[in-house]
């Protein structure tokens, strides 16, 4: 048809080059930054829970074990530094915990505002609008995990800075892309059942149970154990800690979990991708991903 | 004419759960049954019908938000199906009232916001955005979070939305619900302007004939999934010239419309609206002249009493009484009032 040369033909029908992804990238980055901003306080508050929630397992150890605490945990995990230990627990879930649930609640309000419908509507591949939110969370629980532990650190009176932290931090940043993956699986999952909150109240539990928040993986029986080490996050967060506590590795070696943590920051982001994908052609043949 | 929207024997079908009486039960609905359709290059579309009837599933297929299950389409000369896109570059489309903004972005926000998803570039986004808040007049509150602003202006705001990316074809979904009469009718010449000067191609939706005969050149008529009807509005009204419309209001007896249509000569019957004991009812009839005593005198005695009537010009509304044999109005309100219950209905 000759119709396309009658009129304007519209901006987007030439195959868009890395410059568009990127501003697509950026706009959507900065829109949920200015979001966020307009919540007076949103950001501080988050990261206080990491310090709640390594408190109490630190007072409870301490109320069973009194002074020996710390003995004891060392014959548990190699280290008696328990406040550290829980503390770095409870930040590394907090990450966790921001990254997927960001992208959950983000796909649920994009559903409910009607916003979603207008993101399909545009040309733009989702990928690029997910890669602007998850960099979002990203940076979200990057700041939440910086305060967390610093203000941890003060309040427990531990010093985080200690044994391998560049290590710890390599462990970090890579075992952040595996969580990609898993964000956008969660979204699938948000899209497909219309509804975070209860899933989001039962994951938050069988997370932070799997990654071994509070204790080392070694406590839990032979099959749980070989279930939480397939899930990215109990590498990184195990990895972080024992670089930083010098502790023994769930893999046995910074290398084989390095390996680990590289594997799964190839394979998970794309099949996150397309369990996404999937969903979303599901639902354009079923009701359509506006319908909630 | 060249075809910039072509639609062959699309159909759409959902099956959706419902429960009645405690059991779970699945309900097949057919929204769309085998529509065949054209637009042209620079004409402005106008699709026409009650809640329910199919509409806006059409629409949702043509924009890629559904997927049809059965036929084909083209937009822009690119398929539907493979070239999602490319048919989505080629539209700016108004679908959800004001939903679908950013209510906690400023106006201008959302509209670098959407103008970096349709891939306009930053040095065309600005010039872009306020050569928008100048046509429509939204310097007052473009810089103001959406949440502040009332009903009208994030419509306002979300057909500048539609604008962003400048694309040939542009799809309006009763784009002046909600809006005030002098916006409304500022909207409606700002349509007829983008399509007469700009030439772009408008696929207008609106349950209100006034505002299709105002602003469309040829008219689909859409009713349970199917078209009914097409062609200008000249064209459709023309094609009860042979009919006279009698417009009738009263307090009519539930027989009374039984014995309007045994009358020899009269076509159809429909309620227009029943308030307060009260019936309105437009009446299809060949020769409307001849016909007036014998529809009084239907209409009067046990019990009736007719307070109205007057013959008049045929309009969109009668045309489609006389394909269906129901009113428009009537039809929006009986859906609305169905959706409501939880029963079907959707479009």
């Amino acid at each position: 048809m000759a119709a396309a040369a009658v009129a304007n033909r519209g901006f987007g029908l030439a195959r868009p080059g890395w410059r568009a992804r990127l501003d697509v990238v950026r706009t959507v980055f900065i829109a949920r930054i200015h979001i966020i901003t307009r919540y007076k306080g949103a950001i501080f508050m988050e990261a206080l829970l990491p310090i709640v929630f390594a408190a109490m397992p630190v007072l409870l150890g301490t109320a069973v074990a009194g002074p020996r605490a710390g003995e004891v945990f060392f014959g548990r995990t190699g280290t008696a530094n328990f406040k550290l230990y829980m503390l770095l627990g409870a930040s590394t879930f907090t990450v966790v915990s921001l990254m997927l649930w960001l992208i959950g609640y983000w796909v649920r309000r994009e559903m409910e505002t009607g916003t979603l419908e207008s993101l399909y509507l545009a040309p733009a591949r989702k990928i690029w609008v997910l890669a602007g939110v998850t960099s979002y969370a990203f940076l979200r629980a990057m700041i939440a995990f910086v305060i967390a532990l610093g203000l941890g650190s003060l309040v427990f009176q531990v010093n985080p800075l200690q044994g391998g932290v560049g290590l710890a931090l390599v462990f970090l940043v890579i075992g952040l892309i595996p969580l990609w993956g898993l964000a956008f699986m969660f979204g699938a999952l948000i899209m497909k059942i219309k509804e975070a909150d209860s899933v989001i109240q039962v994951l938050q539990w069988v997370l932070a149970f799997l990654m071994g928040v509070f204790y080392p993986l070694a406590l839990l029986p032979p099959y749980l154990r070989l279930v939480a080490g397939a899930f990215p996050p109990t590498v990184m967060t195990d990895a972080v800690r024992a670089s930083i506590l010098g502790i023994g590795y769930f893999f046995g070696s910074p290398y084989l979990s390095l390996a680990v943590l590289f594997a799964m920051a190839l394979v998970v982001p794309l099949l996150g991708y397309e369990v996404f994908e999937a969903t979303e052609r599901r639902l354009r043949r079923k009701e359509g991903v506006g319908h909630y | 004419m060249d075809a910039i929207i072509r639609v062959e024997g699309l159909s759409k079908t959902f099956i959706t759960k419902e429960r009645r009486k405690g059991k779970k039960g699945k309900r097949v609905v057919h929204a769309l049954k085998d529509v065949n359709l054209e637009v042209y290059a620079g004409e402005n579309f106008g699709l026409l019908g009650p809640n329910g009837a199919g509409k806006t599933t059409l629409i949702k297929c043509l924009t890629t938000l559904l997927l049809p299950t059965s036929g084909r389409a083209w937009v822009n000369g690119y398929d539907i199906f493979a070239h999602e896109d490319e048919v989505r570059a080629s539209l700016g489309c108004m679908l959800m009232g004001d939903r679908g903004l950013y209510w906690k972005l400023t106006g201008r926000e959302n509209l670098d916001y959407f103008g970096a998803l349709y891939h306009v570039p930053r040095s065309v986004r600005r010039p872009r955005m306020q050569y928008l808040i100048d046509l429509l007049k939204l310097d007052d509150f473009i810089d103001r979070t959406v949440e502040t602003y009332s009903s009208g202006q994030k419509m306002l705001l979300a057909f500048a939305k539609a604008l962003i990316n400048d694309a040939p074809i542009l799809f309006f979904d009763e784009p002046t619900v909600t809006m005030d009469v002098p916006t409304a009718r500022e909207l409606r010449r700002i349509v007829r302007s983008l399509n007469k000067e700009e030439g772009k191609t408008i696929v207008y939706t609106t349950h209100l004939m006034h505002e299709a005969e105002e602003l469309c050149d040829r008219v689909a008529i859409i009713d349970r999934g199917e078209i009914i009807a097409l062609g200008t509005p000249n064209e459709l009204k023309s094609s009860l010239v042979r009919e006279d419309v009698v417009h009738l209001e009263g307090v009519l007896p539930a027989t009374t419309i039984e014995k309007l249509r045994a009358i020899q000569g009269i076509r159809n019957v429909a309620v227009q609206a029943e308030t307060n004991g009260r019936t309105k009812l437009s009446v299809l009839c060949d020769n409307s002249r001849l016909l007036l005593p014998r529809i009084i005198e239907a209409v009067t005695g046990n019990g009736a009493s007719l307070e109205y009537i007057k013959p008049q010009e045929v309009t969109l509304e009668d045309v489609f009484i006389a394909k269906t044999g129901r009113s428009l109005a009537v039809d929006t309100r009986e859906v609305v009032k169905e959706e409501k219950r939880g029963g079907g209905g959707r479009g």
